[in-house]
């Protein structure tokens, strides 16, 4: 059996002790290292990249499903718009703001905001449409102040300014690799011609070959933009993306 | 009966609070009719006394703010903020009187197994051995009654709160009440001995127990916390257990007992039991003042008059519960044998020593000799 021993203190060391908490208490009383921050009448400043209540640009949006293919959650939902395009709806009863469809959209149409406080009156609610991931949220500001959490001599401060922190953070541009669509199996291509008609950009193009009888299909490579829409549609699972050389 | 009211004015008249800085204004009161009597006799030294200040009066207002001074140093102590929501610009400064509203109209549940009488008299009996010392403790030289028994009948007083608190304990019928009762019978063992022998030390430094006369004994910067420190260790130490507050909150244990021996009570019945703390904190802090820091003595301040004293002794006694009530924050909480052990080990060997030592001092400087001689002989 092991005891464990406990450090005899003598009667000094106890003393001294026993004044060094007095006197941190006594100093803790004066200069508090309080970090409350009081939040509805001031806001904590937050990063520009925090994983916030994500935002939608439709222009930018390729209709590539891989929002939703990523999802851990499978919070995202690819709805059928009018214009006969999917785009991704966000149920945030399910999201764990882990934001890996911000980092998956090659086209860079989600983004990130500032905002963390969502409330919702029920659960339908919380399952939020493509159309009102575009447009900004209502948000009622009662925040006087900004509070930042500043680091000086191993103690952290709070640091309040008399100004209203933005929200809403420009999206950074997706870092692109240039990559570009290519055919693995030329032979195996059945000419059904879906990747000529998805193809958002016109890289694709299809040529009857009238002495064989078969259409074959031309990628540009200057026009592709390596989105991949063609890669996920070919029935015959032919095509590849890999990267773009120059 | 002219000659009675006569009489009884001229008594009035001659025990009158002297504030100079008041003087033209009361001499222009007494000139109206009905409110130059209530004017003598609201300045009638013993009315004062139990009345305004240091007594009722005083009391309540300490009560109303006292615990929110409290929490919120505590709280920034803690890095926390402490009540702040009721009035937020100027820090929830009457969170107290938030309480006590819902404390007095909050339903009070008398449940089925309590002893029905006691349980609702215990919380309003208990205020007897809180309130009546405050009749004895002088500020300076306004006191309500002068008795040269004076420090006798406080501590018998004081050693009367446990017995109501195991009152209560018993008539609630629950559990949780009875083991509080049990801890607090308890530590009443602990700390009783060591307290009133370490007062007892200081009877025999000045050689008198009227507390009027052992303030005016430290009117200079001898106190009696100099003479004789030990005493003054064990007296605040026996304070802390008495008041049951952090260090040795062991009947009302909330994290074990829920509330000790007042777990069955609500409403206005729970406010009382509340208050009661910061009341034995009240007294104990004022004895404490006058035995060992000096009473009312400090710079006079001329146009105050006898107000200077009181002010003097009211400063001193909030220090002394402030540096009480923070205790709460540096430790925490002794189990009960451990407080046991602390109570007949090392409080009431310190507390002997402290006997030993006034014997000591008074037999250096002469039989029966007062404080002031003393300090002059040693200091």
């Amino acid at each position: 059996m092991k005891k464990v021993i406990v450090h005899e203190q003598g009667l000094g060391e106890k003393v001294v002790r026993h004044a060094r908490a007095i006197g941190v208490s006594m100093k803790e009383s004066v200069y508090p290292l309080t970090a409350t921050v009081f939040y509805p009448r001031e806001r904590k400043k937050m990063p520009p990249n925090l994983r916030g209540y994500l935002m939608f640009e439709i222009e930018k949006c390729i209709s590539c499903w891989e929002c939703a293919f990523i999802c851990p959650a499978n919070a995202i939902q690819m709805k059928e718009a009018p214009n006969r395009r999917y785009y991704p709806t966000v149920d945030y009863g399910k999201c764990i703001f882990c934001h890996f469809c911000v980092d998956s959209c090659s086209s860079g149409a989600l983004y990130s905001t500032k905002i963390h406080d969502v409330a919702y009156r029920d659960m339908d609610e919380m399952l939020t449409l493509t159309e009102e991931m575009i447009e900004q949220p209502e948000i009622i500001r009662e925040d006087k102040r900004s509070v930042e959490y500043v680091i000086e001599r191993d103690d952290m401060h709070l640091k309040r300014r008399r100004e209203q922190d933005t929200l809403f953070v420009e999206p950074t541009p997706p870092v692109e690799i240039p990559m570009v669509s290519q055919c693995i199996d030329r032979a195996s291509c059945i000419g059904c011609r879906v990747c000529e008609q998805v193809c958002e950009h016109g890289a694709i193009s299809s040529i009857m070959d009238t002495a064989r009888n078969v259409l074959r299909m031309k990628i540009d490579t200057e026009r592709c933009t390596g989105c991949g829409l063609c890669v996920k549609e070919c029935s015959m699972q032919i095509l590849r993306l890999v990267r773009k050389t120059r | 009966m002219e000659e009675v009211i006569n009489a009884l004015m001229a008594a009035i008249m001659s025990n009158q609070v002297n504030i100079p800085l008041l003087q033209p204004l009361f001499r222009l009161m007494v000139q109206i009719p009905g409110a130059g009597f209530m004017v003598s006799f609201i300045l009638w030294k013993p009315f004062f006394a139990a009345l305004i200040s240091p007594g009722f009066a005083t009391l309540g207002i300490l009560l109303l703010f006292f615990p929110w001074v409290e929490r919120k140093l505590c709280g920034r102590i803690q890095w926390r903020v402490g009540p702040h929501e009721i009035v937020w610009w100027l820090g929830g400064i009457i969170q107290l009187l938030a309480d006590s509203l819902r404390f007095l109209f909050q339903e009070v549940i008398v449940h089925k197994d309590a002893q029905r009488p006691y349980f609702l008299q215990f919380p309003f009996l208990t205020f007897i051995p809180t309130l009546l010392p405050l009749l004895f403790i002088p500020a300076g030289s306004i006191v309500a009654i002068q008795t040269p028994y004076a420090i006798q009948i406080i501590l018998a007083l004081v050693c009367l709160f446990p017995l109501f608190i195991i009152g209560l304990g018993w008539a609630s019928n629950s559990r949780f009440a009875f083991i509080g009762t049990v801890r607090e019978a308890f530590m009443y063992f602990a700390y009783e001995v060591a307290f009133i022998v370490a007062v007892l030390a200081m009877v025999i430094l000045y050689g008198t127990s009227d507390l009027v006369e052992i303030g005016a004994h430290q009117a200079g910067w001898v106190w009696g916390i100099c003479i004789n420190p030990v005493a003054a260790v064990v007296f605040f130490i026996g304070a802390a257990m008495a008041t049951a507050r952090l260090p040795f909150e062991i009947a009302d244990a909330e994290q074990e007992l829920a509330a000790g021996p007042h777990v069955e009570y609500s409403g206005i019945g729970f406010g009382l039991i509340y208050v009661i703390c910061y009341e034995k904190a009240y007294i104990l802090s004022g004895l404490m003042t006058v035995l060992f820091l000096g009473g009312g003595s400090g710079p006079q301040i001329g146009v105050l008059g006898e107000l200077s004293g009181l002010i003097w002794f009211l400063l001193k006694t909030f220090i002394v519960m402030v540096t009480l009530f923070v205790l709460r924050v540096l430790y925490p909480r002794y189990r009960l044998d451990q407080a046991l052990n602390i109570g007949w080990s090392s409080l009431l060997s310190l507390s002997l020593f402290a006997l030993a030592l006034s014997i000591a001092i008074t037999a250096v400087a002469g039989a029966g000799a007062v404080a002031g001689a003393v300090g002059g002989g040693i200091v």
